[in-house]
């Protein structure tokens, strides 16, 4: 990637600065004034928002889509893009559609498996796997082709993503996954959400060791806690998800009445304790239609106002 | 093992009104291995009632084929039992246990086609149990007076009977 | 071996209802090895059925034959005669020999009475599992002899995904994660580099996406 600067969040990150971004779910439905309202929320407290792509598969308005809506409104999106629905054609197509928009960050995923989402009943595609859809882009942009090896006149040039999990299994092969990522062209990494910090760390100690935090930027994932029974579940439900007993005694200790309170106080410990870790470089907040909470989490670590790039 | 009946029984009320649909002569196969009974163990009972029993004799249960158990019913047979030694004593280590799942996988297609698989049991007979056979008989008659000839039995074949009858 | 299961009887019924002659003809190889197309089970359906009928008042004529392979006309001539002398044929082989009886005998209805599932093993015994989809183009060597596109949920070349738990999938705990089989496999033969390296995209044009393939031996052609 040549030095110029891509995308805000780019920006941000090249410059040394702490990045924060979070997530914004489409609606199942096509009104864009559901965008709007959410943009309302989340701007000037984060330098950029995910927009998922029909996340658990559940269908929702297109990403590409809602992250035009943001554009308009004034927020930079970070466009997710999964191999489940799309094979090698359509998604390059999208990837260079969704550039002509303006979309300049992208985050490559494979996606859950339609088993999980309103229609486990439809046929998968899975032509080819994140990994290979970040070396894709990656060529694109640097070498001006497409997969097939044609001349592209102009080229997208977005600013790649991956997601990572330290939590999932096989542990030990998490961080070869990690590099593969890296080395196939993942200019930023966002983790799954963080409660065990300690067994984060230890992944970002070898991450570190691995030298990827030098090719990379990671964000960490956070997910604010609203009750002892969204613990619970993200602990036995999430597949890949790791809540220590710790954090769901923690929650279980307080009354229902000031569980949300409780959760903000682990989230920004949590938060202080992942800017201490060598080769984080900012934080992701997935606050599932908590969009409300994000500028009170960012205001009370001590993250605003946001830098200002241009 | 204690003396007495175990197995895949069915779960009908017993009541003492022959409530009967058709006023027919039942007629049973009765599958046993050949550990537990001799043939002749259900004479007096044959003499007692009217009803027609077909013992088939086979050297262990699991010999018993879904072929044979589908093939009784076509040959006419309102009801199938299949008498088996209790567990966990079968001479061929399993055999008896392969007998009462193929019983269980027949009676599901009896009920997918409509003919009941309450039409078919199995039942645990310890060697020489002869009391506890005949029980089980004399239970299959009297849930047979409840469930009606076999639908399978053909028409004719039953309207005979009760002429003969009148 | 291809691996199928017998459909339930009420399609069956209906697939049949219209023939008055029937003719079940069940296949000798590997659907017989699953328990779905033998002798046994041809003998076992044909009952089945005729019971089935007899209760519904309705008359069906069954013939039963079962032949070593329906996928090849060495034996499917062994069939010829009742083929043509049956309005009709449930065949128990997989897609492939119900479709080969159906190209030879044209005037003849073909039926499938069973549902083609996958190529599989006995695992163990009453159980299937599926380990190949025949992409054409095998790539078991580099993944330790686990099939990444057959046991993967998500076909991933660079796998695991984030769902891998204890060694299951994400789409069902009682699914092996084919990436933790393919990693513990190669560690265990101290192959474990093989991962670190890139996987490019697959060529599906070798697999059924470059539409109906054909193998043609010139050395068997005379
Ligand atoms: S790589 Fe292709 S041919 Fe080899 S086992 Fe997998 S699906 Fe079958
Ligand atoms: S959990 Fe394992 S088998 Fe399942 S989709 Fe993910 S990598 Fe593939």
């Amino acid at each position: 990637m040549n030095n110029s600067i891509i995308s805000k969040l780019h920006g941000v990150l090249a410059r040394g600065d702490f990045a924060v971004t979070s997530e914004c779910g489409p609606p199942r439905g096509a009104d864009p004034d559901v965008i709007s309202r959410k943009s309302g929320l989340l701007k000037n407290c984060v330098d950029a928002v995910n927009v998922t792509d029909n996340q658990t598969a559940i269908v929702r308005m297109s990403s590409i889509a809602a992250s035009a809506h943001l554009l308009q409104n004034g927020l930079e999106p970070v466009m997710q893009m999964v191999t489940r629905d799309r094979n090698r054609i359509a998604l390059q197509s999208d990837i260079m559609g969704a550039y002509s928009l303006g979309i300049r960050n992208i985050l490559c995923l494979t996606g859950d498996h339609q088993t999980f989402g309103s229609q486990p009943d439809a046929l998968n595609v899975f032509d080819i796997d994140s990994i290979q859809l970040i070396r894709t882009l990656c060529e694109m942009r640097d070498k001006g082709r497409d997969m097939s090896g044609f001349d592209l006149k102009s080229p997208p040039r977005m600013f790649i993503g991956a997601a990572a999990n330290p939590f999932a299994d096989p542990f030990e092969f998490r961080i070869i996954r990690l590099s593969k990522k890296i080395e196939a062209g993942a200019d930023f990494i966002q983790t799954q959400c963080v409660y065990n910090v300690e067994r984060f760390r230890e992944w970002m100690k070898t991450a570190h060791e691995e030298g990827l935090t030098e090719k990379a930027h990671i964000l960490a994932g956070i997910t604010p806690l609203k009750s002892a029974g969204m613990a619970r579940y993200m602990a036995d439900r999430v597949a890949g998800m790791d809540v220590p007993e710790t954090i769901i005694k923690r929650m279980d200790g307080v009354p229902k009445n000031r569980a949300i309170e409780e959760g903000t106080r682990i989230c920004l410990e949590t938060i202080a304790a992942l800017r201490e870790i060598k080769g984080v470089h900012g934080i992701h907040i997935m606050a599932i239609e908590w969009e409300e909470k994000v500028a009170e989490i960012v205001g009370a670590a001590g993250l605003l106002p946001r830098p200002d790039i241009n | 093992m204690a003396k007495g009946i175990t197995g895949i029984a069915n779960p009908y009320t017993k009541g003492n009104c022959r409530n009967m649909k058709t006023n027919f002569k039942p007629r049973i196969t009765l599958f046993q291995c050949c550990n537990i009974l001799s043939k002749d163990a259900f004479c007096k009972l044959e003499k007692k009632i009217d009803f027609d029993l077909d013992v088939v004799e086979l050297p262990c249960s699991s010999l018993v084929k879904d072929v044979f158990l589908l093939r009784a019913f076509e040959s006419g047979s309102d009801a199938v039992v299949v008498l088996v030694c209790p567990e966990g004593t079968c001479r061929y280590v399993e055999g008896n246990i392969r007998a009462k799942k193929r019983v269980q996988w027949v009676k599901n297609l009896l009920d997918e086609i409509g003919l009941d698989g309450k039409r078919l049991s199995l039942f645990n007979v310890a060697h020489s149990d002869k009391e506890a056979a005949v029980k089980i008989i004399e239970n299959t008659l009297s849930d047979l007076s409840d469930l009606g000839p076999s639908p399978a039995r053909s028409v004719r074949e039953t309207e005979a009977v009760e002429e003969k009858k009148v | 071996m291809i691996v199928g299961n017998q459909k339930s009887l009420a399609e069956i019924k209906e697939i049949v209802a219209p023939y008055k002659n029937l003719l079940i003809l069940g296949c000798g190889t590997c659907v017989k090895t699953c328990f779905a197309g033998g002798e046994d089970e041809v003998a076992t359906l044909s009952s089945a059925l005729r019971l089935g009928f007899k209760k519904d008042g309705k008359e069906i004529l069954i013939q039963e034959l079962t032949i070593e392979r329906q996928c090849e006309d060495e034996f499917i001539q062994e069939a010829a005669e009742n083929i043509n002398s049956n309005d009709a044929v449930l065949s128990l082989a997989c897609g492939a020999g119900v479709q080969a009886i159906a190209k030879r005998f044209k005037s003849v209805p073909v039926m499938p009475g069973l549902n083609t599932t996958f190529i599989g093993i006995l695992e163990k015994q009453g159980l299937f599992t599926e380990e190949c989809v025949g992409c054409g183009d095998c790539r078991l060597a580099q993944f330790g002899s686990v099939c990444p596109i057959a046991r993967c949920s998500k076909k991933l070349l660079n796998g695991p995904c984030g769902g891998s738990k204890n060694g299951s999938c994400e789409v069902d705990a009682e699914t092996d994660c084919a990436w933790q089989l393919i990693i513990d496999r190669l560690k265990a033969l101290g192959q474990l580099n093989n991962l670190k390296a890139y996987v490019q995209p697959k060529d599906w044009r070798s697999s059924n996406a470059g539409g109906p393939r054909k193998l043609v031996r010139e050395d068997h052609i005379i």
